[in-house]
């Protein structure tokens, strides 16, 4: 994650230079057969032969905007990069930045300008996206379509468009949906259309696994688990930074409801008041910060209770390790970063016992509470009298416990595992996917959904005889099998020079 | 001395590319699209002169035919004179700079010389072009500023849009003479 800093330096354009490339991760320059090498000959049997997939992941949410989510695509693309896949993700325009980037080790970024419409979530017609994004398929040769996250309106067009076009699809659900209102009811609608016919679905706990069965009527054979993974080496303990003539309690997470801020707000004066060596560190931003401020207010805690505001992802190790012990209040949460983040800093963790959380540690690294202020205030009473009496284990040991639980290059294997499952399996023509879609979603959902899938098909058709297929340049692959990120540039015999010097230039900016 | 080769651009049209090689520090590319079709013309001319009478027949009211033939006329001018290019060439001279122009179907000109000072490289890259990601031969320039950064980026051969293979030609030859100097 200490690469993310450098996937905002802005370069619009790829310019070349003549020093030769530094590639971090060597890998996948060494791993890759040969006899892929020539690049404009190797179609999607190519890939098949070699056990290689080309993948295309496709969600709303990718830096420059700041999540789990993003985090996640991207440390996961890097590791499959490494294992010799081909990976280009998908995205919608953020402000100026659009077109096609280039990140480390030649992960390819289309910034579509596709219109956003809200919470960074594009608008869905069902239509407008598939000129994009097919060209985006073909010219990439892509196999598999990895659309990311339930919120993300461009994950379920890719999907649509990628069963129109007839390739695997391969859906990861990020987080936890309730089932009584009505926007609930209508995105579980949308998820059952959207996920029946998807080849493979992959969720980040067991819990998400149960509600997206429920939510979306699922065969829960389909449903893989694979949660998520922290990188171990960015959040190291150093109980130096703690300050130890008081005992502080960190809470990283955005400032939303979602998160449980309104207990923070009940915990803070209610601790506070019976420990006046505590204080409170809060990193993050949203509405609720009022509320905090307010209680910060009316108690007189302001040299108790500190608001950071906004953090960047490379400043929250810094924070975390100034405190002692780590509160998360969420009242819904699918797999928690945020706890293991901590815990592999060396904190105590204390947090709410809701969806996926208990799964995430191990008992003895976490105390769990209801979502409720008395019981948080139990836990951390609790946590905060082991502290005093110096019975917690050392943050060295904890970090030790945690850095070989959660690893990005186990999600990728499992991951891995996936693709080649999903492209064993049969993408269903259009009358059998009809007769799923009426079949899995009710009558009234089905036939309309039914009808798009038909509209859908024939504007695929339209587009075909528009821009035939024929007629889009294959694109030059950076990585995966035969890529050329920063091989064989420079020289003569290459065979294609160009985009190894983009790729070096771009490495050379974001290093820099 | 002039080498011919047939490509198609991205719409699948056939372009000529021809490469000229006066001397080994010089080296003119010319891309030249297929003229104007009178098919095209007379269809353009077609429905507009439809509508036209489509509007007349409903409003009766002869402006409308005037109108239409006003605007057939201008729009052709104004094509040939400012859309339609017949040719594009770019010159190359080692050390000394490139030259773009753009011959329009009306015989008007338009040259643009850069000197090699300001030019860092010529490249090929991807853009996104209305619905469909494309890839473009550009020149960047240099930042006065700041030696290593770009400061601008020419696009070339922009209005005939030649596909990869054309580019990849065009690059190969270029970056031979560039990269002498």
């Amino acid at each position: 994650m200490g690469q993310r800093k450098r996937v905002n330096v802005q370069s619009p354009v790829p310019c070349p230079s003549e020093t030769q490339p530094f590639s971090p991760h060597t890998h996948s320059s060494t791993e890759i057969p040969h006899h892929t090498h020539a690049f404009n000959t190797s179609g999607h049997h190519g890939y098949l032969q070699s056990g290689k997939h080309s993948i295309c992941m496709v969600s709303d949410f990718f830096y420059p905007n700041m999540g789990g989510v993003e985090s996640h695509i991207y440390q996961l693309s890097q590791c499959l990069i490494e294992k010799g896949h081909k990976v280009v993700i998908a995205t919608h325009a953020y402000g100026e930045r659009r077109g096609v980037r280039y990140l480390n080790n030649g992960l390819k970024v289309y910034y579509l300008p596709l219109q956003v419409m809200y919470n960074q979530s594009t608008a869905t017609t069902c239509f407008h996206s598939l000129p994009l994004l097919r060209c985006v398929f073909v010219r990439e040769r892509i196999t598999v379509v990895h659309a990311h996250s339930s919120f993300s309106a461009m994950a379920h067009d890719a999907l649509f468009h990628a069963k129109t076009m007839g390739l695997n699809t391969v859906f990861t659900d990020h987080s936890l949906f309730g089932f009584a209102d009505l926007s609930s009811v209508l995105t579980n609608k949308l998820l059952t259309v959207s996920l029946c016919d998807t080849n493979h679905i992959v969720c980040v706990s067991y819990t998400s696994k149960e509600n997206t069965v429920l939510r979306a009527a699922l065969n829960p054979d389909i449903v893989s688990v694979i949660p998520n993974a922290v990188d171990p080496t960015d959040f190291t303990p150093d109980p130096s930074c703690r300050d130890s003539s008081k005992i502080t309690i960190v809470v990283v997470s955005r400032l939303v409801y979602r998160k449980g801020i309104d207990l923070l707000g009940g915990i803070i004066p209610e601790l506070c008041a019976k420990h006046p060596d505590l204080c409170f560190l809060i990193g993050g931003e949203g509405p609720k910060r009022l509320v905090l401020e307010e209680v910060r207010e009316k108690y007189q805690l302001h040299d108790r209770v500190r608001l950071l505001g906004a953090l960047d992802h490379k400043d929250v190790r810094d924070v975390l390790v100034q405190g002692h012990i780590f509160l998360n209040t969420s009242l819904t949460e699918a797999f928690c970063m945020a706890i293991v983040e901590g815990a592999s800093c060396g904190l105590q963790v204390v947090s709410t016992r809701v969806g996926g959380i208990p799964e995430v540690l191990p008992d003895e690294l976490v105390t769990l509470c209801e979502p409720t202020v008395s019981s948080l205030c139990v836990g951390l009473e609790k946590v905060i009298a082991r502290q005093r009496a110096g019975k917690v284990p050392s943050p060295a040991a904890i970090h030790r416990q945690v850095q070989t639980l959660y690893t990005w290059r186990n999600v990728a294997e499992r991951t891995e595992k996936v693709y080649d499952h999903a492209c064993r399996q049969p993408v269903l023509p259009l009358p059998a996917r009809l007769r799923r879609l009426r079949s899995h979603c009710g009558a009234v959902a089905g036939s309309i959904f039914s009808f798009v899938a038909v509209i859908n098909f024939l504007f695929l058709l339209f587009l075909q005889w528009l821009f035939p297929n024929h007629l889009i340049d294959v694109a030059v692959d950076a990585s995966g099998p035969g890529g050329r990120w920063g091989r064989g540039f420079g020289k003569e015999e290459s065979k294609d020079p160009i985009v190894a010097r983009c790729a070096v230039e771009d490495t050379r900016r974001l290093k820099c | 001395m002039a080498e011919k080769e047939e490509f198609t651009d991205i719409s699948g049209k056939t372009i000529k590319l021809s490469c000229q090689n006066y001397s080994p520090f010089c080296r003119e590319f010319t891309i030249s699209s297929a003229k104007l079709s009178l098919g095209r013309v007379m269809a353009f001319t077609c429905t507009v002169w439809l509508l036209a009478y489509t509007a007349f027949y409903l409003t009766q009211n002869t402006a409308v035919l005037s109108g239409a033939i006003f605007v057939t006329l201008s729009g052709m001018l104004l094509h040939i004179h400012f859309v339609k290019v017949d040719h594009e060439t770019l010159l190359v001279v080692g050390s000394l700079g490139v030259q773009l122009s753009a011959a329009y179907a009306s015989g008007r000109e338009s040259t643009t010389f850069i000197e090699m000072s300001r030019i860092k490289d010529i490249v090929i890259n991807e853009a996104i072009h209305m619905q469909t990601v494309i890839y473009y031969l550009c020149i960047l320039l240099k930042d006065p500023a700041e030696p290593d950064g770009v400061s601008s980026v020419v696009p070339l051969f922009q209005s005939s849009k030649p596909r990869l293979n054309c580019l990849v030609r065009v690059y190969r030859s270029c970056q031979e003479i560039i990269g002498q100097t």
